[in-house]
């Protein structure tokens, strides 16, 4: 008891945050329990009646939910293969450049989309694909005969739009922690490959790589963790009825359905499905790493 | 530096101004756009400079009552968050950083394990709900105050103050808060304005609080106004009043053109002066402990 006295400022620090955790982030978390009720908001959490798995067995045997999470996870998967090294490459070319003004103002200009919203970069991008004023359809009408393709209501470029307009966004933010892991390099090891005559990408093969090995184990379970997050104010920003088939996630469907349509208990089964989900695969990658010897997330 | 510039080099400088100008060039267009007259922009092409200087779109973005008010609502949001959310996160930090607080590891599992799991968007809803939080400042502000990673930052660097200048205090007479006010926050500035600047960001370019939790437009956020505004600019003009005649939808182009610089231009002016509190942000982040 004494002890605890002695900590007793501590204690009074702690307590906003920890009762804020308790109260936004754990009551939700048993909130999760109405995924197993036919839960009505008028009984409320304790009226409504269970049904175990009942809302599993409907998500799961619909005909919406299995192409929703086959979505996910390709549009998840595209991004993850071309978005997850893009800014490893990015920072291996920064660090190549001797200039240090040119390299700083490169370094500002491709930060700059992640700090705008995506309300803003959809307004974009849809002016940009406009069908008939937009400028990439200028350039596309100049190759085809005048055609323009009208991209965001395509099924067939939907995902590649995506998939591009986020690497637009995180290419040079995603690259921030790589470009400060290069430089804490021991700069005399480059300089004694050099004398011992190797180039270029010899030195980028077996100094800069080995010596980002850690930091990208670490981004890559973080993005493991969040394969199922798809990129749900894109999506949402972005998408229309004329692309469900191709665009909807899980996100968007939690939210059409549960919000929209009031359905809580079934979008409560399938956002718990998504969450339990990711807390393996994040919980799997960690291990992975272990297994290679990494420090991995923890 | 190393070595004398070769072809090599000059190709990747290249590349990079290509990357950078593709990065750039949205932006830059949108701008010229949106200084154009309406109706030679409809022509389209690139835009190196303004087609017919005209200002008519700004003066309609900013005649739009609601853009004012979502201008204001997104103010207040993000002061009022991001004090508070850098001081609750700081507050619980510091401790966390103690190694012999008793208890200490079962908080810090009990933060971390919310990177892990959690209740997900319905949940979330029907809790603001409960709270009766539904079209309050409060929903816009309170989901989104803590995040775990933040707190692991600042943390981090709490731990890395040497525990020499704290002893001196408390030879002194100090207790922990006044430690804690007096000695760690001021010595933390860097730290703080980057988790703060992180979390101003997060409430400026929130979009979806609003949609999952405002009805009354009055408390609509400034993103939410501008989507509606960009996803149709006709109707969200004749909605809050100002008639649309047949010469004005032509303009809409433009006027969504200004819209989206209405809402870059502050990010812009204030981006060149935050971006070494971000670049050493996430060097902090980084280093795991």
């Amino acid at each position: 008891m004494a002890k605890l006295w002695k900590y007793r400022y501590l204690y009074l620090l702690i307590l906003p945050g920890i009762l804020y955790f308790v109260i936004f982030r754990y009551i939700p978390m048993y909130g999760v329990v109405i995924a197993f009720q036919d839960f009505s908001i008028n009984k409320g959490i304790w009226g409504s009646k269970w049904v175990g798995l009942e809302q599993f067995r409907r998500l799961f045997l619909g005909l919406s939910f299995p192409a929703v999470f086959r979505n996910t996870v390709i549009i998840s998967l595209c991004k993850l293969v071309m978005g997850f090294p893009a800014p490893i490459i990015l920072a291996l070319l920064l660090n190549e450049v001797k200039s240090r003004k040119f390299k700083k103002i490169t370094q500002t200009i491709v930060y700059l989309p992640h700090f705008i919203s995506w309300v803003i970069l959809a307004g974009l991008i849809s002016m940009f694909l406009h069908p008939d004023t937009g400028l990439i359809n200028e350039i596309v009408k100049f190759f085809n005969d005048g055609k323009g393709i009208d991209f965001l209501v395509s099924k067939e470029y939907f995902r590649s739009i995506l998939v591009i307009t986020d690497i637009y966004k995180g290419i040079g933010w995603g690259s921030i922690v790589y470009i400060a892991a290069i430089s804490s390099i021991d700069s005399t090891i480059y300089e004694a490959a050099m004398v011992d005559g190797a180039g270029r990408l010899a030195q980028i093969w077996h100094i800069t790589l080995p010596a980002l090995k850690s930091t990208i184990v670490v981004m890559f379970i973080l993005n493991m963790g969040g394969i199922l997050n798809a990129g749900f104010e894109q999506i949402l920003l972005l998408y229309n009825p004329r692309v469900y088939d191709v665009a909807d996630i899980i996100d968007t469907y939690v939210y059409r359905n549960g919000i929209m349509s009031s359905n809580y208990s079934m979008s409560t089964a399938a956002g718990l499905f998504k969450s339990v989900i990711s807390m393996a695969l994040i919980i799997f990658t960690n291990k992975m790493a272990h297994l290679l010897e990494e420090d991995g997330l923890w | 530096m190393r070595r004398k510039y070769d072809v090599v080099d000059y190709v990747i400088i290249l590349i990079l101004t290509l990357l950078s100008l593709i990065m750039i060039y949205p932006f830059w267009h949108e701008m010229m756009y949106s200084l154009s007259d309406p109706v030679k922009a409809a022509s389209g092409g690139m835009f190196a400079v303004p087609k017919g200087l005209n200002l008519k779109s700004y003066w309609s973005v900013l005649r739009n009552k609601s853009v004012w008010t979502g201008f204001r609502v997104s103010v207040i949001v993000t002061l009022v968050g991001t004090v508070m959310g850098v001081l609750v996160s700081a507050m619980l930090a510091y401790p966390l950083s103690k190694k012999d607080m008793p208890g200490r590891k079962f908080f810090i599992g009990m933060i971390f394990f919310t990177m892990l799991f959690g209740g997900g968007m319905i949940p979330n809803y029907l809790l603001v709900k409960e709270l009766h939080l539904i079209d309050s400042y409060g929903a816009l502000i309170l989901p989104g105050l803590l995040s775990a990673w933040n707190i692991f930052i600042l943390k981090n660097s709490f731990a890395g103050i040497p525990a020499s200048l704290e002893e001196s205090a408390r030879i002194d007479g100090a207790n922990d808060l006044t430690i804690f006010f007096r000695i760690v926050m001021p010595l933390s500035k860097a730290v703080l304005a980057t988790i703060a600047l992180f979390t101003a960001v997060g409430y400026w370019n929130d979009y979806f609080s609003t949609i999952l939790y405002i009805i009354s437009k009055d408390h609509w956020s400034l993103q939410a106004v501008l989507r509606e505004i960009l996803s149709n600019a006709q109707s969200a003009m004749s909605s809050s009043g100002i008639s649309v005649r047949a010469e004005e939808a032509i303009s809409s182009e433009t006027v969504k053109a200004a819209t989206v610089m209405v809402a870059t231009v502050p990010i812009l002016m204030v981006y060149p002066f935050v971006q070494k509190y971000f670049i050493k942000g996430v060097l902090i982040g980084s280093v795991k402990g």
